[in-house]
């Protein structure tokens, strides 16, 4: 009795404790040149990948609340109508479906994990969806001159504070934002703020700006977990070679 | 015939490859003779001689950019001057000695296999799966070129990135066991540590979904492979991987060959190399009648 009852204290006492500790700001594990050690695997656990917006649950799609800041993203007019028809035609029409790399900075908030590498001139992500890869340039070095179009964009970083602040231009205008049909041009701009609000959580702040589509830079936020497992690992899930492997296999049946 | 043909629509993709990588076999690397063998025994006798650059926390220091030597993508078992594609007018197989360094430097097939490798029913009926922007795979990824090292000074990673296909070696330097034999990747799930100056890599957990050469050579998910990485100078890497599987071949058998720094002048940097996103050759090749392979002759054989 004398035990159990003890033991509820300790237990009360933890419940009571738990939150005034994570409100502080927890420590968080540094590199050897003591900027922040943002290495692992992280995953998000939101559904912005079908949505970045605030959106009912659809069959196979979870409910979500928005990642945008306010919720409202600034369109052009007729950037407006095509996000509308984007919309309509999701089921085909995004880029996502037929299994190209999704873009940045949809592929930091696809369902599946990532792995940080850092140097210090490198930040290396590795993406399990589409082995997609990031390298962050930390060692002071420009854009290259454009134009370039690349799926994934090129990648400047620089430290402030104890923020990693991440430059990206150099995109194509073939991948959208979302499976609800978000968009952006080639001129796409994205400043990133990776920062670590404890050992296992990383802020990330996205600005998104784009002249030819939006009217003004907007925002998003949310936060990347660390995958915990003991065990956890990077393995890898590549939709074109999925889809080839149904494709090989239905051949297989049809001529045995 | 058909092969040609193909190899007519894999031009595009593949020249860039393909001719990037020796153009010419220069008569030493590191001192060494460029015979494959040769270079492999003298190589290392050198890279006992020398202290590599080290990372701040005291290890190997391997990281930079990398191109490979001593290379053909064509086949391990070496190209002889009689050989059929070695006067192809569409895409000529560079001569060349085996990068396969042990026994009698062929791969030690059991008979089965033997008649889907080298140059046998993969070769002749099924799309080399790189083509299809998948991966080389291991050590197909190793003499593709350019690729990057990355070693964390948290000592508890090596990254290998290539540019192929924006591939990526992942590298744990822990003694975590390797997942189980269910899960099943494009480049194996590799585990490292260091044994002197040289960097180990362990991997296991293939899918059995490449191959090793355009030779159409391969292994199945239950191979696993042993790479060993050391410097021989400032700017030379000895390579060398042992491939052991048990449902294919006799006996392990190990390809070794060089890595050489890019010292472009203004520095290196890897390109995105998107493949599927852009890919127009793929169609062509299988109007041919090439099949997908996803291990196919050896899974229903």
């Amino acid at each position: 009795m004398r035990d159990t009852l003890s033991a509820s204290i300790v237990f009360a006492a933890l419940v009571t404790l738990a939150p005034a500790a994570t409100a502080q700001t927890s420590p968080i594990p540094r590199m050897p040149d003591g900027k922040p050690n943002l290495q692992g695997i992280w995953q998000v656990l939101t559904p912005a990948a079908w949505d970045i917006q605030d959106h009912s649950p659809r069959l196979g799609v979870p409910a979500g609340q928005g990642v945008v800041e306010g919720n409202e993203i600034p369109y052009q007019p007729w950037a407006l109508k095509r996000k509308q028809e984007n919309f309509a035609n999701r089921a085909t029409a995004d880029p996502d479906t037929k299994g190209y790399l999704p873009g940045v900075p949809r592929i930091m908030y696809m369902p599946f994990p990532f792995q940080i590498f850092q140097t210090p001139t490198h930040v290396a992500m590795t993406f399990e969806y589409t082995q997609g890869v990031r390298i962050v340039y930390t060692n002071g070095t420009p854009h290259p001159r454009g134009p370039i179009e690349w799926w994934l964009g090129d990648s400047r970083g620089k430290w402030d504070g104890d923020t990693l602040v991440v430059d990206v231009v150099h995109f194509t205008d073939q991948t959208w934002l979302d499976r609800a049909g978000n968009f952006h041009s080639e001129a796409l701009h994205l400043v990133e703020r990776y920062t670590m609000t404890g050992p296992d959580h990383i802020n990330y702040e996205v600005t998104v700006e784009d002249p030819k589509v939006f009217t003004r830079p907007w925002k998003m936020s949310l936060m990347l977990y660390r995958r915990k497992e003991p065990n956890v690992r990077l393995l890898d899930y590549v939709p074109a070679l999925l889809m080839d492997e149904e494709q090989a296999e239905r051949e297989r049946r049809k001529t045995n | 015939m058909i092969r040609a043909a193909a190899a007519l629509g894999l031009g595009v993709v593949l020249a860039g490859a393909a001719s990037a990588q020796t153009p010419e076999r220069p008569p030493v690397i590191a001192g060494c003779p460029t015979e494959n063998l040769a270079w492999h025994t003298c190589a290392l006798q050198k890279a006992k001689a020398f202290t590599p650059p080290r990372t701040p926390s005291g290890r190997p220091d391997l990281q930079g950019y990398w191109r490979s030597r001593l290379t053909q993508s064509f086949s391990v078992e070496g190209v002889p001057a009689n050989h059929r594609f070695a006067k192809d007018p569409v895409q000529p197989w560079e001569v060349a000695p085996p990068e396969i360094i042990d026994g009698d430097r062929k791969i030690p097939y059991q008979p089965w296999a033997a008649r889907i490798g080298r140059e046998g029913v993969n070769f002749r009926e099924y799309v080399d799966p790189r083509t299809t922007c998948s991966t080389g795979g291991v050590p197909r990824l190793a003499l593709q070129d350019p690729s990057q090292i990355l070693q964390p000074p948290t000592d508890d990673h090596v990254l290998w990135l290539h540019e192929d296909h924006h591939q990526v070696r992942v590298i744990a330097m822990d003694n975590r066991p390797l997942p189980g034999k269910d899960v099943k990747t494009w480049n194996g799930v590799s585990r490292g540590r260091w044994e002197g100056h040289t960097l180990v890599i362990e991997t296991a957990n293939f899918n059995g979904f490449v191959w090793i050469d355009d030779s159409g050579n391969f292994y199945t998910d239950t191979a696993r492979a042993t790479e060993r990485l050391t410097m021989v100078d400032r700017d030379t890497i000895h390579y060398q991987a042992t491939i052991e599987d048990p449902t294919v071949y006799t006996r392990p058998w190990t390809v070794a060959w060089a890595l050489i720094r890019d010292t472009t002048p203004g520095g290196y940097a890897l390109f995105e190399e998107s493949c599927r996103e852009g890919d127009r050759n793929l169609p062509a090749i299988r109007e041919q009648g090439f099949k997908l392979y996803y291990g196919i002759p050896w899974r229903f054989r």
